[in-house]
């Protein structure tokens, strides 16, 4: 399979969590060179869709297609090399060292040569070289988290799939993160996202998966989806988008 | 590089050797050690005898016992993501000494010296095997240990059972002795009973190195990263079942060194589950025959049983691990 560019779909999926039905009939595309947000309320189906992507959670209908192959038949360690995954919430175990948790991210491919120089320039993408000593469990929890940021990046692989990124992180690191993926979609990487703060979905994706209770409510560019009046009847919240060159700004109003 | 942890891994390294020297020359009777070891294993003396056939095969299952306890710990702290699990709590332990307990009750112990030993092999991996079906499919690691626990209740009220309607006192004090764990009157037939399995056991825990690294950041990770599904959570229950199902068919039932071992090394290999799993069989083993040695050169009316050496050693640690958890360090 090749390293390059690779387009991700998925087909009719369905996926069970719990014994209850929390995607149905979901089929889309996350093209290389695009940065997706997939955006919904609590409870819409998120961080399922994510999970079936990277492969943590087995769909029950349907299929995920890397590259047109169907995912299921890849090889674990193949596909990991693949698609690199962040989780909502990950507590690590152990206090290792900033370095060394990086590093667990380079697991699908071994021991690579180069492993201490990779680590080194995915903890500088994300701001983070001069806590790469320390204990993780001596981090804040942002700081942990542009850690675990690194972890995911630290491998280059060409599908990136992370479950609320932004959550725990100051202003400063919030853009800096949203730029560095626009850098990773911007040089051919497929990048997904699920987000909740909509004005940084506006600002810096190119594609907006809009979930509602476990279907697809609309999918398109941040002015097509992004309306008050798509967002008032799904989160049922009245709300602002001012566009100023292609920047947005929101700015929720009023419970509906 | 040679930072402090590596130079104290490299000291335990040294002092194996020298503690295995130690054991040789610890006994109740003086013999001449250095004419015993140049004699040979042929050798027919009185002194050659007591080494070769009664110091060498004590001294070795001490390190191996000590091993297989130390690794388990390890794997199984790696596996439950959590620093106080130890074998004994999948009931791996309890499946063994059962086993042994119910032979030792009909006093069918000492018809074959292999009989004991294999019997609480198999006792093992059905208690492992039990707690696996009752964790269910895709079970995490917290049901895992909810199986295991109830299991390990169901167990012990087995052997209390079996202690309460003990034919004899004697089959009573036997048991109890049994329970407590001994490394005395072994032979090279018990040693080398448990080495296949020891040595399978920790291959498939050796095997399973990377995916407890993957696992120090949580299942999901852990699965993204490829080490997803039940193949790397079975190889290694199967690991500690084979290791510690031995040691513990071999040596009684010899508690803290699965739980405190990992503890102490753990700063040593910068926290890494996957390089924690040797250090810890070192630690162990050095551990082990550390005890052993304290309990060749004790004095008594009655032998000092090893299980309750390694106890002293384990309880004080806690009162240090409270401490220090309380002056902010890491637990």
């Amino acid at each position: 399979m090749s390293r390059g560019a690779l387009p991700v779909s998925v087909h009719q999926l369905a996926v069970d969590r719990h014994r209850q039905r929390v995607l149905e009939n979901l089929s889309c595309r996350f093209q290389p060179g695009e940065l997706t947000a997939v955006v919904g309320p609590n409870g819409a189906g998120k961080s399922s869709l994510l999970q079936v992507l990277a492969g943590v959670l087995a769909p029950a209908a349907g299929r995920v297609e890397i590259d047109g192959n169907d995912a299921a038949k890849i090889p674990a360690g193949e596909r990991a090399q693949l698609c690199a995954y962040l989780p909502q919430a990950e507590t690590p175990a152990w206090s290792l060292a900033a370095r060394d948790l990086v590093a667990l991210g380079l697991l699908p491919w071994g021991k690579p040569a180069d492993r201490d120089n990779r680590v080194h320039r995915a903890l500088a993408q994300v701001d983070a070289v001069e806590f790469a000593d320390r204990p993780v469990t001596r981090l804040s929890g942002g700081e942990l988290r542009r850690v675990q940021l690194a972890r995911l990046l630290v491998g280059e692989a060409p599908v990136l799939i992370a479950d609320e990124p932004t959550a725990a992180l100051d202003i400063r690191h919030q853009l800096q993160l949203m730029q560095n993926f626009r850098q990773q979609a911007d040089s051919g990487r497929t990048v997904v996202l699920a987000l909740h703060d909509l004005a940084l979905a506006a600002r810096y994706c190119d594609r907006i998966l809009l979930l509602e209770g476990g279907r697809l409510r609309a999918t398109g560019t941040p002015e097509e989806v992004l309306t008050p009046d798509l967002i008032g009847e799904v989160y049922g919240v009245s709300c602002e988008f001012r566009w100023r060159d292609g920047v947005a700004d929101f700015v929720p109003l009023d419970l509906l | 590089m040679l930072n402090r942890s590596n130079a104290i891994l490299a000291l335990m390294v040294l002092a194996l050797p020298l503690a295995l020297l130690g054991a040789l020359a610890s006994g109740p009777v003086d013999i001449d050690l250095a004419g015993a070891l140049t004699d040979g294993w042929h050798a027919q003396g009185s002194d050659a005898v007591i080494l070769w056939q009664l110091r060498l095969p004590r001294a070795l299952l001490a390190v191996l016992v000590g091993a297989a306890l130390g690794m388990g710990g390890a794997a199984m702290q790696g596996m439950l993501r959590n620093p106080l699990a130890e074998p004994a709590l999948l009931g791996v332990s309890s499946g063994a000494a059962l086993a042994a307990i119910l032979l030792l009750y009909y006093g069918l112990a000492w018809q074959a010296g292999w009989l004991l030993p294999l019997l609480a092999i198999g006792g093992a991996f059905l208690a492992v095997a039990c707690v696996w079906l009752l964790a269910g499919r895709g079970a995490s690691a917290s049901r895992l240990v909810l199986a295991g626990v109830a299991i390990n209740a169901f167990l012990s009220a087995l052997m209390a059972l079996a202690l309460n309607y003990a034919p004899s006192m004697f089959a009573m004090q036997e048991i109890v002795f049994w329970l407590l764990g001994s490394l005395a009157n072994r032979g090279w037939d018990q040693l080398l009973l448990a080495l296949p399995f020891v040595v399978v056991g920790a291959a498939l825990m050796f095997c399973g190195r990377n995916y407890l690294r993957a696992l120090s950041l949580g299942e999901a990770s852990a699965a993204s990263l490829g080490f997803g599904g039940r193949r790397y959570p079975l190889a290694i229950l199967l690991g500690i079942a084979a290791a510690v199902g031995a040691a513990v068919a071999v040596a009684g039932t010899i508690g803290f060194i699965g739980l405190v071992v990992p503890h102490l090394v753990r700063p040593l290999v910068n926290q890494d589950p996957g390089r924690l799993l040797w250090a810890s069989a070192l630690a162990g083993a050095l551990l082990l025959l550390l005890a052993d040695i304290l309990v060749l050169n004790f004095i008594g009316a009655q032998e000092l049983r090893i299980g309750a050496v390694t106890a002293f050693i384990g309880a004080p640690f806690f009162f240090w691990l409270i401490v220090s958890a309380r002056r902010g360090l890491q637990l």
